[in-house]
């Protein structure tokens, strides 16, 4: 039904320098991993070195943090050269960044800002996608962001922004499960309406994550365990989309790596639990 | 229709780097959280980005003076450095210079911040082959007429403090030594070793031989003027110890 994406490779872990060790020790119970595509854009030395070894054993996926295609100015065609330099090194299963925005104007924040939701934006975005797929040579996937404030200018939801970008664009989606749920909680719509919008054969990859509740709002903060109510979202999504290739993105409090395994192993399970009966 | 986006991303862009409120205006306000509250929180995240990676890429320094300190430091270089990198890893680059300029009275900050930088630069410096005693048999004796440099990973750092003792220390998490101005000035050797970054203090004479190297010097050009420095004994004894040091380092690359 679906020629859109690749075939599930399993489930996998955001690499991280303290579990190199590891990974690079004996066989790990991991499918694939994700690396972040800026922490290898460096000239060379150990981050360059350990991939390579990493590689060698395990499929990876290039996720960025900085292409900014939600910028309105032109692309940073240095760092797309440089993007594509590592993909050429790496020859990742495939690459993805994030529906927003980095800064302007010679500016960074590092940070994944947000978007309003309407109509010049979306043009933005696409125009943008389609810039740094030809340059790619390859579809691109985008991953929905957390989010702490809505436009005044927004005019639809971000789950019908995401499906029009995607369908004109020509590109696949990162589901960041948690990020659904965060961005719910803060700005308070239903995540089922949420998965509904979504077009099934363009999801490629989810996310799932911890994040900090404050009360009053929810921050993405990648530093804690998966928290039931995004585990109970990740099986909506999963009955919702079938198979879809998964892993756990840790950023901060970096636990060991058996522990992390252990979360990825519930996320296995749980996939399983629910596509039983499907194909069973 | 692009520029109004533009021009919403620039008011929103200086609410978050340079706290204006009228970024306010952009966004919907409500009673829960409100507007400035939501805002906020993309101005946190843009100065913990920036203060974390400082204090990551900054680590004796920050063990040296503190967290409270430290922290200090860090948001005066943020409000005075607002990040124009697209890559996170190169925004302390200006740090050491910073700090030069407004603590002159405790040289050895920025001493010790130019440490810390060497050390991450030689993290993940270009892996240019180096030449090594394998290279320069198959070189055979035209070697020595070839202009070499130091690897792309090695940095000779002058300093006045007694630093090389400081970091150290702090990277063993011992007490570290009272600070002290050095009676003459000193050079610090800080390059890649395989995968590991290093340093280690350097005598005059070896200093200044290997920065005629780093300026494309060949080792025949180095051992005219060593010969001329030292005499001819000298020289070569001094000659024969470094190069073989030299190349064991991997320091040595052809600069062309």
């Amino acid at each position: 039904m679906d020629s859109k994406t690749a075939p599930s490779p399993g489930f996998g872990l955001g690499l991280r320098p303290e579990h190199y060790g590891e990974f690079l020790g004996q066989p790990q119970p991991v499918d694939w991993l994700e690396i972040i595509s800026e922490n290898y854009m460096v000239p060379g030395g150990k981050p360059l070195a350990m991939l390579d070894r990493v590689r060698a054993d395990y499929p990876v996926v290039m996720h960025g943090v900085s292409l900014s295609i939600g910028s309105a100015e032109p692309l940073d065609h240095d760092y797309l050269r440089d993007l594509k330099v590592l993909a050429g090194r790496v020859e990742p299963l495939w690459i993805s960044d994030h529906l927003c925005w980095t800064g302007i104007n010679a500016h960074n924040t590092h940070d994944l800002l947000p978007l309003p939701y309407d109509a010049p934006a979306l043009d933005c975005v696409v125009d943008n996608i389609g810039r740094v797929q030809d340059f790619l040579g390859r579809r691109i996937l985008i991953e929905n962001p957390s989010s702490y404030v809505t436009f005044r200018s927004s005019d639809r939801s971000e789950w019908d922004f995401l499906a029009e970008m995607a369908e004109r664009a020509d590109c696949l989606l990162l589901l960041d499960v948690n990020n659904i749920y965060v961005s719910a909680r803060n700005h308070g719509f239903d995540p089922q309406d949420y998965l509904a919008g979504l077009p099934a054969d363009r999801i490629q990859q989810i996310h799932l994550a911890g994040h900090s509740d404050m009360g009053d709002y929810v921050i993405d903060t990648h530093d804690a365990d998966v928290c039931d109510a995004v585990w109970d979202l990740y099986g909506d999504a999963v009955r919702m989309f079938g198979p879809v290739a998964t892993m756990i993105e840790r950023d901060d409090h970096i636990p060991p790596l058996p522990d992390v395994i252990a979360e990825l192993d519930r996320a296995r399970a749980l996939a399983a639990q629910v596509l039983e009966p499907v194909h069973g | 229709m692009a520029e109004a986006l533009r021009d919403m991303q620039a008011r929103f862009l200086a609410g978050v780097i340079a706290n204006d409120a009228a970024a306010e205006a952009l966004i919907v306000d409500d009673n829960r959280v409100g507007a400035a509250k939501r805002l906020a929180i993309y101005r946190n995240n843009y100065r913990s980005s920036l203060t974390g990676v400082l204090a990551d890429h900054y680590e004796r320094l920050h063990a040296y003076v503190g967290d409270e300190q430290f922290d200090n430091l860090a948001e005066a270089y943020v409000d005075a450095h607002p990040s124009h990198t697209r890559n996170l890893r190169y925004y302390g680059e200006k740090f050491a210079a910073f700090l030069a300029q407004h603590y002159p009275d405790d040289g050895e900050l920025a001493e010790l911040a130019a440490l810390d930088w060497a050390l991450r630069h030689a993290f993940d410096a270009a892996d240019t082959a180096p030449l090594d005693a394998a290279a320069v048999g198959e070189l055979g004796d035209a070697w020595i007429e070839r202009r070499l440099t130091l690897h792309p990973s090695a940095t000779l750092l002058p300093v006045r403090h007694n630093v090389a003792a400081l970091w150290s220390s702090l990277d063993a998490d011992e007490e570290p030594p009272e600070v002290e101005a050095l009676p003459d000035a000193a050079t610090l050797l800080i390059w890649r070793d395989g995968t590991q970054s290093r340093f280690r203090s350097l005598m005059a004479d070896e200093a200044a031989a290997l920065a005629l190297l780093a300026d494309g010097a060949s080792f025949t050009d180095l051992s005219a003027a060593l010969i001329e420095a030292e005499g001819e004994a000298a020289a070569m004894e001094a000659l024969a110890a470094w190069l073989g040091r030299w190349l064991a380092d991997e320091l040595l690359v052809l600069a062309d």
